[in-house]
């Protein structure tokens, strides 16, 4: 490894203990039951619902998505399946706001800005389907067609031919997209700004409204929530990959032959 | 080991270089001011949503003290709080030499500014033209008292306006705008009281029911009670509200709904000439509507003092004034006295006052009533998410 790459490495990697330690900094003597409020609650619940529907629902669908198009080789698709992922997330808001708060067709059907976030959830599965179609097809490329072809030979069901020939090499990529995606999507702003309703708001939302209104006093409720949010997925990732550690390495050892 | 030496060296340096700048000084006089802002830049920190504002600022007033001082105007687009907030910080690390030198600024904002000390004072008798300003509207800033610490630089008041091919009848009090809503379910509504227009909105219903008496911020429960009947005939059966301004105005010149709002009685002439806003456009002024001021004010470690002060005189000029004043920009009202005006000055001011959206001046003038204090803001933003439940 070059210098150059260790001590740029070393900078990306300080930049989120740097963020975190000045979080920690600004609520030394926070009073945390301050969080303990209606609108943070209410708040907490829609994030989780729309964060995790719309992970789910792209892990899913992106799967499913890659696995079809590997299987029958239409790598055109592929190219085409990447479009959304250039499209900037502000840019999807306002189409979707567009196509689904009036004069569109499809209007009625399903509202922007309404209590059950159908256009924010549908937006985010819009967006990240193709990321994690991309986490996933590289996966696929390189898996060995011998595991598939034994389970085939073995007369297994095709949900156990998914079991035992494909899934356990889906654990990582699935593993890090869905981290990726909850980080992102839980406390993200423009998306939920602008589809989301005024009453219950996604923590984000929230977050940056009591950092940026009124007096200055709300700020350390933010600096709370973001802290309490980025230490709650810290844990999270390094639970999920420490539970999952000893199977992918086996994995990992078997693929690369 | 020798770079890593040279590293520190050049650490320490930077500190050192911190720590030595003192803060700049105003001088004593204007005259002086102007000899030392010549040839200089004044970083002028405003909220930078509205294109007619910014026009002004860069077409019409940055040419003029170019050609004048000599003074060079960068504008800096930014939400008040956020710069409000970064002084702040500034403040906290002592930070002696800042980046702002000039500042727009009220309400809310300006009473944080003030309690956390981060204006300069005394800024009234360095500026001539200060001499010229409406001493009532200068004197208080939505019930704060501005103590020289801020100048002002514009007086607006509240007004609706709706389209008057859709309204038949407008409605002429707050009761009625109620019953209004009810018979047209869908077509009203207005910003979260996060946003400084839907909360003056919310306290102008709040002085329809209780006058001054609830300017202590404590809102009777029946106030809530009586706002949430309010919302099943709002747009989006009042689920959701605008999140700004902006976006009411964009929900009305798309037609969803046929009022908007907001501060500066002249605010939708423009926008109706342009086609923004429908063709039949029409002021609505109901029982009552607050008068708002907003102030320039120039902060505690401003690296250019002196051209803040240059700026600050300019934006006062009665030319200055009058072509704010006019819609081909931004249409704001002036923060001047008419009364101490000479004669051509005053007819030039006089003339401006004919738009087909403007509001009857007297009859505005009349139904002016002066703001709550911040206490008000704050228990309506705190307590409004029952309604919007």
């Amino acid at each position: 490894m070059s210098r150059s790459s260790l001590w740029l490495s070393l900078i990306v990697l300080a930049l989120p203990f740097t963020g975190v330690a000045f979080l920690l900094y600004e609520t030394v003597g926070f009073d945390w039951s301050e969080l303990n409020e209606a609108a943070w609650r209410a708040s907490l619940a829609v994030t989780l619902y729309v964060t995790l529907t719309s992970t789910f629902l792209s892990l899913v669908i992106g799967t499913w998505l890659a696995r079809t198009i590997y299987m029958r080789r239409s790598m055109w698709l592929a190219s085409f399946l990447k479009w959304p992922m250039f499209v900037p997330h502000v840019a999807a808001a306002y189409l979707f706001y567009l196509l689904f708060s009036g004069g569109f067709p499809v209007y009625g059907l399903i509202e922007a800005n309404e209590r059950h976030h159908l256009v924010v959830i549908l937006t985010y599965v819009w967006k990240e389907v193709p990321f994690v179609f991309l986490m996933v097809v590289g996966t696929y490329g390189q898996l060995n067609p011998g595991y598939l072809d034994m389970a085939k030979t073995l007369q297994l069901k095709p949900l156990e031919q998914f079991r035992v020939a494909e899934w356990p090499f889906l654990i990582k990529p699935l593993l890090d997209s869905f981290w990726v995606l909850v980080a992102f999507i839980s406390f993200a702003y423009e998306v939920p700004a602008l589809l989301g309703v005024t009453y219950p708001e996604l923590l984000g939302v929230l977050a940056y409204e009591r950092l940026t209104t009124g007096l200055f006093l709300n700020a350390f409720e933010s600096y709370a929530v973001a802290l309490a949010w980025t230490l709650f997925i810290f844990s999270g990732v390094i639970a999920s990959y420490a539970l999952t550690a000893k199977r992918r390495r086996r994995i990992e050892r078997g693929v690369r032959r | 080991m020798r770079r890593l030496k040279q590293f520190g060296l050049m650490l320490s340096l930077i500190f050192l270089a911190a720590c030595g700048t003192t803060r700049a000084e105003i001088t004593p006089t204007f005259e002086q001011a102007a000899e030392e802002a010549k040839q200089s830049t004044v970083n002028f920190y405003m909220w930078g949503g509205d294109d007619g504002i910014n026009r002004y600022i860069d077409e019409y007033v940055a040419p003029r003290l170019k050609e004048t001082y000599d003074v060079e105007l960068n504008r800096v687009p930014m939400d008040t709080a956020e710069f409000v907030r970064q002084l702040s910080l500034d403040k906290r690390a002592n930070r002696e030499e800042g980046t702002i030198d000039l500042m727009w600024i009220n309400g809310d904002n300006f009473r944080n500014a003030a309690e956390a000390e981060l204006l300069q004072g005394d800024l009234l008798d360095k500026i001539p033209n200060a001499a010229l300003l409406n001493e009532e509207a200068q004197a208080t800033d939505a019930g704060t008292p501005t103590d020289g610490l801020e100048v002002a630089w514009g007086n607006v008041q509240f007004v609706m306006h709706y389209d008057a091919d859709k309204v038949k009848n407008p409605p002429t009090t707050f009761d009625e705008l109620h019953r209004w809503t009810e018979e047209n379910p869908g077509r009203f509504t207005y910003p979260e009281v996060t946003d400084f227009t839907g909360n003056a909105f919310v306290r102008h219903l709040l002085y329809a029911e209780y006058g001054a008496a609830a300017g202590d911020g404590e809102i009777p429960d029946a106030f809530w009670e009586k706002l949430a009947t309010w919302s099943p005939t709002l747009w989006k059966q009042g689920s959701t509200y605008p999140k700004s301004l902006a976006q009411l105005d964009q929900l009305y010149a798309a037609g969803d709904v046929w009022m908007t709002m907001g501060f500066n009685e002249r605010r939708a002439e423009a926008e109706r000439n342009d086609g923004v806003f429908p063709k039949g456009t029409r002021a609505l002024v109901l029982e009552h509507s607050i008068a708002s001021t907003h102030f320039l004010a120039v902060p505690f470690n401003a690296k250019n003092p002196n051209g803040a002060l240059v700026v600050i005189n300019e934006l006062l000029s009665p030319e200055a004034q009058l072509a704010k004043q006019d819609a081909t920009y931004w249409g704001d009202g002036t923060s001047l006295d008419l009364t101490k005006l000479d004669a051509a000055d005053r007819d030039a001011f006089l003339k401006l006052d004919d738009g087909v959206t403007y509001p009857d001046p007297e009859r505005l003038a009349e139904r002016s009533i002066p703001d709550y204090g911040p206490a008000v803001i704050d228990a309506i933003r705190e307590e409004w998410d029952r309604v919007a439940k």
